[in-house]
């Protein structure tokens, strides 16, 4: 804002000190002028030099406080102010002193006491001159007076007539004592007024004296006034004579030169020290001025000269800082100016550089997104190695399938993350072994034992390609345990059913013969071997009946059932089952966690039945025989899941059965078909939800299952089954 | 201690004092007596006083051979209803006292005339220049009898008679004095 409108008011203030300098000019006219105008010139200079004064503080201001800050250039404009300054100050204070020296001594020069002695000498010749007339004069007059003494009235008048005439006066005139004419004579005028005698000649003829002087004459020159008194007239004082004689024009204009010249010499010497101050005075002001202008210039052109190169600095900054934006502008098409067009091309090809390298990265990270897009939708888990074996990115199915959160895995080293993961540090050693055995490429099976059970995975490992060797791996793997079990589950329907179709068939005619043959053979054997058929014919009975129960067991496992879902208490279902079981063995405690929250469940009410009727057969089974036998049912709502657990204190699962818990016949009891949790694993997976057993801390067999509060899964699986 | 320092103030003080009494009294004595105008055959004639005591700086000038010079500004203005006052008058005349070195007298010269007097003594001659009489301003015609106008004088003592180039090269120093305007109405 200050600098725009700088050059205004600079413009400003020469046109004002011009105002100055012409008001300066004008009080040459008068000393009134003078005192009118003194005070504005005064007024204007102050102010100038005042002004001029806060240009340069602001200047040295701002220079000192980027001095301090360190402001790039400073140190520069530091150094060319002193160039500039000393170059502009030093020769002006070398011209001053030696104006000053000059000028005082050339005016000491013009008052030597020679021109002093030789005016007052040709004053004093002039004097000599003119007194040697004046004398003569006084003489003349004297002896004028001498004749005239007696005379009166017109011979008195033409007496001074003739007077005149011989005696070269210019004007007689005789007068009372009292200065009053009488008569009078003058050449060429004679109808002018005779003067009056002045009063001092008058009183010094009064004393007796006569009296001459020397008279600077109206029209220029001098004339000489002698008087004396002429003695014998009438009256108590007598008359006067009064002579006006001329000097000679080249005397008189002679002596007009030496008195001019001594008047001019005089009022030179008395300005003497004036002149000396005023010239000292003026040349100090100057000076001043130009000591200021040169400041004020050296303070501008160095700033001017820095400033392009300041913008270089901040410019260079900007850039090292990602600034590839920065424009100077062309200050000059000096070298300057050169440099900062070399800048302004070299920050443009930066900019278009940096622009490429973007694109290319953005390229990059849309191919990458695209990547993580690609998976994340994968069901599989895709892990990318170091080849150091650190992790560069891990998909979220990964993460899921093994139950390791891979946020924050990027860069760690895989051993790291899989402490206290034993799915992942299992799947660890694996990979370590392939890798010391400078396997890239490899494919396996893996079976992970946990506590929920045996899980299967299929692991391919390849090597990433890179242009020096490999340059990390990437594991591929899936969990099949699920897809085995579901293949072994179809397998197991299979057999079930084949074994139902293929066994039932049979039992019913062996059963039908059985009997037969006990009724026809009873009646014609005696008592031991009546004994002994009816023995044997109940027992084949017996155990058809048994078979039947199994093959319907099978059936019963084989065969897909018909869903009706529908709204209902869990709870309500779940003491209603475990009353019915407590009224069957009271010996048995049953404990009921139940959410309310997990109320309405939407559900096949007779299959959860059924799963319940399994689940605590088989508890109650396991608890025979156990004291204090206890059987824990719990609840909870987890989401839009809802998980039951059921918990006995029994002996648990022993040895590998835990493994194939779900597997179908297979049991730890003797007249078990091994179908109770294969069927409780069946309903699960119909109602779209999923089921692991283990042991609990404390003892017994725990079984855990989520169902989805709302059926919708279990409607996708029924649809699917359907499908099937 | 602090008595003895008041002392000393008081005393700087004093001298200070007196110092700047001396230098007033060295300055001379200058300003206007008295001043009057009177019709005189059909003319407005000025009569002017002035008390002209030259200080010792312009005494040693003079005997230098610095000439002086008295110049009187004379203004009239008739009061007008409305309107600004009218200047009827308004005029400068000088005079100058020099000694002349060969006849050894002091001569006033008035300048408007060119007519000069000589005088043996300075004090006869400042005396001389001291009584301005006789000046005429204005006749009838431009101020007529009876007219009611304001009057005002002042004078100005300079010393020198400096060529312009050298009075702009002493702008600095005060080579002249001036009086207040003395002024005074007329009314019939």
């Amino acid at each position: 804002m200050i600098r725009r409108w700088l050059p205004f008011v600079v413009g400003i203030g020469i046109v004002v000190w011009l105002a100055a300098l012409v008001m300066l000019a004008m009080t040459a006219e008068g000393p009134q002028r003078f005192g009118e105008l003194y005070l504005g010139i005064l007024l204007v200079n102050v102010t100038g030099v005042i002004a001029l004064l806060v240009l340069i503080g602001g200047r040295l201001a701002d220079f000192v406080r980027d001095w301090r800050r360190h402001v790039p250039g400073s140190r520069l404009r530091g150094r060319t102010l002193l160039m500039f300054g000393g170059l502009a100050i030093a020769p002006l204070l070398l011209v001053f002193a030696f104006s000053v020296t000059f000028l005082t001594r050339g005016i000491d020069s013009w008052f030597h006491a020679e021109v002093r002695q030789g005016l007052t000498d040709a004053l004093g010749l002039s004097r000599a001159a003119l007194d040697l007339r004046m004398r003569e004069y006084l003489d003349r007059t004297s002896r004028m007076a001498a004749r005239l003494d007696g005379l009166e009235g017109s011979s008195l008048y033409l007496a001074l007539d003739e007077e005149l005439r011989s005696s070269g006066a210019e004007e007689l005139i005789v007068t009372s004592a009292g200065g009053q004419s009488i008569a009078y004579s003058r050449a060429g005028m004679l109808h002018a007024l005779p003067a009056v005698p002045p009063e001092e000649l008058l009183l010094q003829l009064r004393q007796g004296r006569p009296h001459v002087s020397l008279q600077p004459a109206q029209g220029g020159g001098y004339e000489v006034l002698a008087a004396t008194p002429i003695r014998s007239g009438p009256g108590a004082q007598g008359y006067l004579l009064v002579a006006t004689y001329p000097v000679p024009q080249r005397l008189s204009d002679l002596a007009g030169t030496v008195q001019q010249a001594y008047q001019q010499y005089g009022q030179l010497s008395f300005l003497r020290e004036p002149l000396k101050a005023t010239f000292v005075l003026t040349l100090s002001l100057v000076l001043l001025m130009a000591l200021l202008a040169a400041m004020y210039g050296a303070l501008y052109f160095s700033e001017r000269l820095v400033r392009p190169v300041q913008d270089l600095i901040a410019g260079t900054r900007a850039v090292a800082k990602g600034d590839f934006d920065t424009r100077l502008l062309r200050p000059s098409h000096d070298e300057i100016g050169y440099l900062v067009t070399s800048f302004n091309d070299m920050t443009k090809k930066l900019a278009r550089a940096r622009e490429e390298t973007e694109r290319s990265q953005a390229a990059v990270e849309a191919e990458r997104a695209a990547l993580a897009v690609i998976l994340a939708r994968l069901t599989s888990g895709v892990i990318s190695l170091e080849p150091d074996l650190r992790v560069r990115v891990a998909n979220q199915a990964a993460g899921t399938i093994l139950g390791v959160d891979f946020t924050d895995a990027a860069g760690r080293p895989l051993a790291e993350i899989a402490a206290g993961q034993p799915l992942l540090a299992e799947l660890h050693e694996v990979l370590q072994r392939h890798v010391e055995a400078r396997e890239t490429e490899w494919r396996e099976q893996v079976t992970l034992r946990t506590e929920t059970g045996r899980r299967e995975f299929v692991c391919a490992c390849t090597a990433l390609p890179g242009d020096a060797g490999a340059q990390g791996l990437v594991l591929v793997f899936d969990e099949v345990t699920q897809l085995l079990q579901a293949q072994r589950q179809a397998a197991w329907g299979e057999v079930a059913r084949r074994l139902a179709h293929e066994i039932r068939n049979p039992l019913t005619p062996i059963q039908l013969s059985a009997e037969r043959m006990r009724r026809k053979l009873m009646r014609g054997l005696g008592a031991p071997e009546a004994e002994l058929l009816e023995r044997s014919t109940h027992t084949i009975v017996q155990q058809v009946e048994a078979m039947k129960q199994m093959v319907a067991a099978f059936s019963e496992y084989a065969k897909a059932p018909e869903m009706h879902m529908s709204e209902f208490d869990l709870g309500a279902l779940i003491r209603q089952v475990s009353d019915l079981y407590h009224a069957q063995d009271p010996r048995v405690a049953f404990g009921l966690s139940l959410d309310p929250k997990a109320a309405p469940l939407e559900a096949d009410p007779g299959r959860i039945r059924q799963l319940l009727n399994n689940l605590l057969t088989n508890s109650l089974e396991a608890l025979d025989g156990r004291e204090n036998p206890v059987i824990m049912i719990e609840t909870q709502r987890v989401g839009d899941q809802i998980a039951l657990t059921v918990v006995d204190n029994g002996p648990g699962f022993q040895g590998g059965l835990l493994e194939q818990a779900f597997d179908p016949y297979v049991t730890s009891k003797p007249k078990g078909t091994g179908l109770g949790l294969a069927i409780v694993r069946r309903i699960v997976e119909e109602h779209g939800g999923q089921v692991e057993v283990d042991n609990a801390p404390q003892g017994g067999a725990r079984v855990r299952m989520t169902l989805p509060a709302v059926a919708r899964e279990a409607r996708r699986a029924e649809a699917r089954r359907e499908k099937a | 201690m602090r008595g003895r320092r008041w002392l000393i103030l008081l005393v700087a003080l004093s001298c200070a004092a007196a110092a700047f009494a001396a230098r007033a009294q060295d300055a001379g004595r200058f300003e206007i007596r008295n001043a009057y105008v009177e019709l005189v055959n059909g003319s407005w004639q000025l009569d002017v006083r002035l008390d002209l005591a030259l200080a010792q700086a312009a005494q040693q000038a003079f005997q230098e051979g610095v000439p002086l010079t008295l110049s009187l500004e004379v203004e009239a203005t008739v009061e007008r209803r409305l309107l600004l006052d009218e200047d009827v008058v308004s005029m400068t005349r000088e005079w100058q006292l020099a000694y002349d070195a060969i006849a050894e007298r002091f001569v006033v010269t008035d300048r408007a005339t060119g007519a000069h007097v000589s005088h043996a003594t300075l004090a006869e001659a400042l005396e001389a220049l001291s009584r301005i009489s006789g000046i005429t301003i204005a006749d009838t015609a431009s101020l007529p009898e009876g007219q009611r106008f304001d009057m005002r004088v002042r004078a100005t003592v300079e010393i020198g008679d400096l060529p312009a180039a050298v009075r702009m090269l002493l702008f600095w120093k005060s080579w002249s004095r001036t009086t207040e305007w003395y002024a005074w109405k007329v009314r019939p």
